[in-house]
């Protein structure tokens, strides 16, 4: 029976260590890069993780990719606890969740072709060991991912190619292990405007044909809009702000939420909107702030703000944010 | 991270590489067949009571080290001994006095052969190293300057030439040619100088000095004139170079308030790792025109089988050579001050 | 990522492997570095075809044959033993390469693994191997082995052995250090990701890319042990069974040769040496010009002239406005080894007092290299090839360079993309600030200057302390609002600001937009606004003049741009561009990528993505329409003011 969640995050934390400690040892400092996260994610929807950099997003997926080990709390995976696992039994997680990052010009390796490339997550997992049957499913997954002819791409190299055409490769390679979970990893940030909707558009559409659930963590907002079906906004580590998209974009609770969503620039002269500008730059994960993160910056705090540090709290059913203003 | 434990760190790893070295020194002449110190004691060369005086000294009765009677063949002994009582710790002993055994070619201290010819080496490869600097520094600088013009490929292929050439043998071309031309045709001064007045001494040595210095240039500046001109290629690419170009500074300014230091980085670290080289140039130098510095010792000692002359100068260059590159690493963390600020 | 994205990369192979050939072949260099090394190496392997006499036999010689000058006898004339110098010197080359190749192996071998392991493995591995190697460093090669030769058996493999042993350690700092790049890179992580174990890593991902360093590297490596060997065999540890060049030199050079003036003994074998380390040399280095190439130019390279036009005197001015900068029909080429990049085509636009305008295109579309042409900036393959820059009553595009050095910072001055380098690493901010002070108001007093620094960066937000701070101690949003603060040392009349905000965060972004245009109001700037965001050109911009593959396609004000787009590409891009306002908007995108500037499709430069050209798009490229209210339009279809 399938699980209700395909994937379960409990009060996940990852800290690193903050530079060296000396041979006159000084006090242990950490980053608090992911400082407890919760989530959960049904089979077959796209949650958009968001947040500006520091907040912890490409942590936390490198940590649910099993990239970095987790400090603190666990993950879940169709009901497996994946938090601790050694390399070998990580294996056969690593064809269920497949990760797409940022760079398509670093994403792939230079010196080879794309068929070695979308071939390479085969030979890994040792699927189909006839060469024939293996060029079919590169194939298949190169046409999956939108190249067609997929013959014409099999022999060139990466610069070769487009931007756009790198991350298609990229997803192809994800995609020859069918994996259930795509973790997108700022996809688009990268490409030219005018074919990032290519790629958002080939995610959707995978979606539905193939069910993958998707994690997108972005830093702009306006792309996911009609992709995602919720938000979860991150701030110093944590989730701040977690609902559907409708939900989250009109209408924010969270005043870092807010604050965001008033200066994100709109393709409209005419329309004039308060902007709130946060002054100052997030603090270093360090040394953090007391009581809630966001009350140095934050535009609507209250004194109890500086000694209290809320959870996510229910605005709605589907709706949370982590602000003590909700309280009232 | 902080100066002074920069500091510390380095001047720790540069101890703990001459431990290294004196432990190297030690094992090699004890390891390797023919224990030359033993050996000594068989050569006629040696004076009888210079052969007691050794067994003495360096107490080549005792075992070579705690579980080690002899290194060559392995003969084990008894690990409980007094470690002090071993020859590795008398060699250490002797070290620390500065004795560095006897010579048994001149049947006196090494030491006393080395200290004269230290300076004379340092002197050598002092004015080469300095020369060779400027020279490569300049044209280097040249090249980078008018890329890829024809100044630039000449000055490239002079640099890549120079650094092909063999030192000896360059060494003995400009000697042949030299010595037909009026230049000495080797050693340091003419004989029977030492009774004309200070001023013709000095002139006589410069004399001496200009054929092998020569030498010592054009081989070495070739390097220092590849990296300059690649390392200031690097830096005028780099994106400050434009802002200051668009701040309006000429080329001049640009060149003398934003690039050269930048550039001249890594030449100090360059000039660290050729210490190595340029010791064997200078062992190379100092046979061709029999100039009489430690270079020419390590040749005297190989030709005469004196190992204790030759165990005594490499622990005395190796030694240099780690010390001159703790001065050269600490320079540079003067000079950038990336590496000084937390 | 550098200032100047536009500039054409060098021809790339179509595979790193078979395509290797053909860059090679042009580098002059390294096919004279292979000829030579091949030569010799033909000499070394046919030496008994080659050689005239056999070194080994004494037959037949006598005392009066030594020393003898060249003949026809003996070309190279004869050496102490009497020998004939030309024999031993092609039997020689066998000792030198031999123990050269061997050598180098054994050393590239040692050097390479420890090299893969410290830098893959790192921790303490990588510690210990590395502290290791680096005492090594330290420790002067030539004495060292000088010593154990002298030492040991002087046979031919003991030399290789103790050259192979000691002269590893450099090829072991390449290989890590490589490596430690290759490790970091993306592609390393994405196999991680899919579950490849290390030993695949490292044989698929890390050994192709480490590869190119280390042939580079092992072509010095040899070199070095060539020398070393010949010098060793100078100072008399050579193997007495064979006859190096080194050998040969050293009996020459201890048995008279001088004295009795036989240049021929001391001049043939040291050439031999020079011409085998030589050709290595030249390989090495041709070798290192392909597989790393470094773009051979900097930016103080003199640029191309400009090629001048006729000021056609049109002072057709868009408005009431005073026109700070008057760029007419500029047109600016990239010229590289027989490519001509046409990077920007006819481009015209006006900047009035007050005036912000946007700048809008993607990547490939010339905004960057419009800019650069303005403040002449070019790299030195570029050229204006025609059009005007009229600031004032000059022509920029036609100033030498120290008048355009006065016109730069103190008229017009220009906010670089916040690259990490664009700020001098090893000099204070305020320092650079000042510089630009110094240099365009020279006399005025150092309080002066200093105090000025100070209420720049107060105007930006920096508190006085940052002043004496490095680039690398500033954060990201602070070092573009000093990059800010100095564009605005001067007073200039115009600013350009280059996509300014691109690599910031949302929140940063809004402060530094928020920045900028409270300082534009409270000094009357003029600014011209390079980006691809369309939400801040909304924001900001008066004007909007929208490029593609380095044309015009559509310039008008802000309102008309957003509310009344007439070019295809404008409409199309909009569309792409997502609204937070309307979030359930499906986004479009536009099918295909920009145009190769060197390769440009004949006809308008955006027929071929257009999804709605018809034949003449292809053959003709569209003139600049003006339709009414100042809005140019380069599209066939709008041709005779017929608004689509």
């Amino acid at each position: 029976m399938p699980e209700e969640f395909i994937l379960e995050v409990k009060a996940l934390k990852k800290y690193f260590q903050a530079g060296k400690p000396g041979l006159f040892s000084r006090k242990e400092q950490f980053v608090h890069a992911v400082d407890g996260v919760d989530l959960q994610l049904r089979r077959g929807d796209v949650i958009a993780l968001v947040g500006e950099s520091g907040c912890g997003k490409s942590t936390l997926s490198l940590t649910l990719m099993g990239l970095e080990e987790a400090t603190e709390g666990s993950i879940f995976f169709e009901g497996r606890d994946i938090t601790h696992l050694t390399e070998r039994e990580r294996k056969s997680i690593r064809q269920r969740i497949q990760m797409i990052f940022q760079d398509p010009y670093e994403s792939l390796n230079p010196t080879q072709t794309i068929e070695t490339i979308v071939t390479e997550p085969l030979v890994v997992h040792g699927i189909a060991p006839n060469n024939d049957e293996r060029k079919e499913h590169v194939l298949r997954a190169l046409e999956d991912a939108g190249l067609k002819p997929a013959e014409d791409y099999l022999n060139r190299f990466p610069h070769q190619l487009s931007g756009g055409q790198r991350q298609r490769v990229v997803i192809a390679s994800a995609l020859v292990l069918e994996p259930h979970l795509l973790l997108a990893d700022e996809p688009v940030s990268m490409l030219d405007v005018s074919i990032r909707a290519e790629i958002i558009n080939l995610l959707a559409d995978l979606r539905k044909s193939r069910g993958i659930s998707v994690i997108f963590i972005t830093h702009d907002l306006g792309t996911v809009g009609y992709f995602a079906d919720r938000v979860a906004v991150m701030y110093l580590g944590r989730i701040v702000e977690i609902g559907t998209m409708r939900e989250v974009l009109t209408d924010p609770k969270h005043p870092y939420t807010q604050a965001l969503l008033s200066v994100i620039p709109v393709p409209n002269p005419r329309l004039r909107k308060t902007r709130v500008i946060l002054q100052g730059e997030t603090p270093n994960p360090i040394e953090l702030p007391s009581g809630c993160r966001f009350h140095p910056r934050c535009p609507v705090a209250i004194s109890v703000c500086k000694q209290s540090d809320p959870h996510l709290l229910p605005v709605s059913g589907t709706h949370e944010a982590a602000c003590l203003l909700l309280v009232k | 991270m902080k100066r002074y434990r920069y500091l510390l760190q380095k001047i720790g790893w540069s101890a703990f590489t001459i431990l290294f070295v004196l432990v190297l020194n030690f094992f090699i002449f004890r390891v390797l067949p023919g224990d030359p110190v033993k050996a000594g004691t068989h050569d006629p060369r040696f004076k009888k009571e210079n052969q007691e005086a050794m067994r003495v000294r360096f107490g080549l009765d005792k075992p070579v080290i705690n579980c080690f009677e002899t290194l060559n063949p392995i003969k084990v002994g008894d690990c409980w001994i007094n470690p002090f009582d071993t020859q590795f710790f008398i060699y250490l002993r002797n070290l620390i006095q500065g004795d560095l055994g006897i010579s048994y070619h001149t049947n006196g201290p090494v030491s006393d052969i080395l200290t004269v010819r230290l300076w004379n080496t340092v002197l050598l490869i002092g004015a080469g190293q300095i020369l060779s600097i400027i020279v490569g520094i300049v044209f280097g600088l040249f090249a980078a300057w008018k890329a890829r013009t024809a100044i630039d490929y000449s000055a490239l292929i002079t640099g890549l030439v120079a650094w092909s050439l063999p030192t000896f043998w360059l060494g003995i071309i400009l000697l042949f040619w030299g010595s037909r031309h009026g230049f000495p045709i080797g050693g340091r001064i003419t004989p029977g100088i030492s009774s004309y007045p200070l001023s013709y001494q000095i002139g006589d040595i410069a004399r001496h000095m200009i054929l092998p210095t020569l030498t010592y240039t054009i081989v070495y500046m070739g390097e220092y004139l590849l990296i300059m001109r690649s390392s200031l290629m690097d830096v005028l690419s780099e994106d400050y170079i434009l802002t200051a170009k668009a701040k309006g500074l000429s080329n001049f300014q640009i060149l003398k308030d934003h690039a050269l230091k930048n550039a001249m980085l890594p030449i100090v670290t360059i000039i660290a790792i050729n210490l190595g080289f340029t010791v064997a140039g200078a062992i190379q130098i100092e046979r061709v025109f029999s100039w009489p510095g430690l270079g020419g010792a390590v040749y005297e000692a190989l030709e005469r089988r004196d190992y204790p002359l030759l165990q005594g100068v490499f622990l005395l260059i190796a030694v240099s050579v780690v010390i001159a590159n703790l001065i050269a690493d600490l320079m540079y963390s003067y000079l950038d001050p990336r590496v000084q600020v937390e | 990522m550098s200032i100047q994205t536009a500039e054409i990369k060098p021809t790339v192979p179509s595979s790193p492997l078979t395509g290797f050939w053909k860059p090679f072949r042009k580098n002059r260099m390294g096919v004279v570095g292979l000829l030579m090394l091949v030569s010799i190496l033909v000499v070394a392997v046919f030496a008994p075809s080659l050689a005239p006499y056999n070194p080994k036999t004494s037959k037949g010689i006598s005392s009066r044959d030594i020393y003898n000058p060249p003949s026809a006898l003996h070309w190279f004339g004869t050496d102490d033993a009497g020998k004939d110098v030309l024999s031993n010197f092609i039997y020689g080359s066998r000792v030198s390469l031999i123990v050269g190749f061997f050598a180098a192996f054994i050393s590239i071998v040692i050097g390479g693994v420890i090299g893969i392991v410290a830098g893959f493995y790192g921790g303490r591995l990588e510690n210990l191997l590395m502290r290791f190697t680096d005492t090594m460093l330290v420790i002067p090669d030539l004495p060292l082995i000088v010593v154990i030769v002298a030492l040991t058996k002087p046979s031919l493999l003991n030399i290789i052995f103790v050259i192979g042993l000691l002269g590893w350690t450099t090829t072991a700092r390449i290989v890590r250090s490589q490596t430690l790049a290759v490790k970091s890179r993306k592609f390393v992580l994405r196999a991680r990701a899919i579950g490849a174990g290390n030993m695949h890593i490292i044989l698929h991902h890390i050994l192709p890319l480490v590869l190119p360093l280390l042939v580079v590297n092992a072509i010095l490596v040899i070199s070095l042990a060539i020398l070393n060997e010949s010098t060793l065999s100078f100072l008399g540890l050579g193997d007495p069974t064979t006859a190096s060049w080194g050998q040969m030199l050293n009996f020459a050079f201890d048995r008279g040769a001088m004295s009795t003036g036989a240049w021929w003994a001391l001049a043939v074998p040291g050439l031999g040496i020079v011409w085998v380390v030589l050709s290595l040399t030249l390989l090495g280095h041709g070798l290192e010009q392909v597989l790393n190439p470094r773009l051979e130019s900097h930016h103080l390279m003199p640029g191309r002239p400009t090629v001048q036009s006729e000021v056609v005197d049109l002072s057709n001015n868009r408005s009431d406005a005073l026109v700070l900068l008057d760029v007419r029909n500029l047109s600016v080429h990239y010229v590289n080894d027989k490519q001509v990049a046409k990077a920007v085509h006819n481009v015209s636009f006006q900047l009035h007092e007050g005036e912000l305008i946007g700048l809008v295109g993607e990547s490939g579309c010339g905004k960057t290299t419009l800019m650069m042409a303005l403040m002449r900036l070019l790299p030195a393959a570029g050229q204006i090839t025609s059009g005007s820059v009229l600031y004032g009553l000059q022509d920029l595009a036609t100033l030498s360079e120290e008048e355009m050095a006065e016109i730069r910072w103190k008229g017009i001055s220009i906010i670089f993309q916040g690259a990490m380098n664009a700020l001098n690493p090893v000099r204070t901010v305020g320092d650079q600030i000042a510089e630009a002070i110094i240099k365009h108001m020279p006399g005025m007093p150092h309080g002066v200057v200093n105090a000025r620094v100070i209420e720049l960066l107060n105007l930006v937000g920096i508190t006085a302390e940052h002043k004496d701070h490095y680039p690398h101690q500033y954060s990201g949003g602070m070092r573009q609002r000093a990059m800010i603060a100095m564009a605005l040392s001067c007073n200039p009349q115009v600013v350009i600001a280059d996509e300014p905000t691109t690599a910031l965060d949302v929140m940063i972004q809004a402060q530094i937009l928020e920045l900028l245009d409270s300082l534009r109001k409270k000094l009357g700037l003029a600014i011209i606004f390079v980006t691809h965001d369309l939400g801040v050109v909304a924001e900001m911009c008066d004007s909007v003049l929208v490029m593609y593959g380095g044309v015009t396609a559509e310039y008008a004000s802000v309102d008309t741009i957003y509310n009344n787009p007439q070019h295809p590409y404008t409409q199309e891009l909009l569309k792409a561009f997502p609204d937070l306002t309307k979030p359930e908007k499906r986004l479009t995108s536009i099918p295909g990528y920009p145009p190769k500037l060197e390769a440009l499709p004949g006809g308008c430069r955006f027929a071929p993505r257009c999804p709605v050209a018809f034949e003449r798009c292809t053959t003709e490229m569209p003139k600049l329409h003006e339709l009414n209210h100042n809005h140019i339009v380069s599209c066939h279809l709008v041709e005779n003011n017929r608004v689509r």
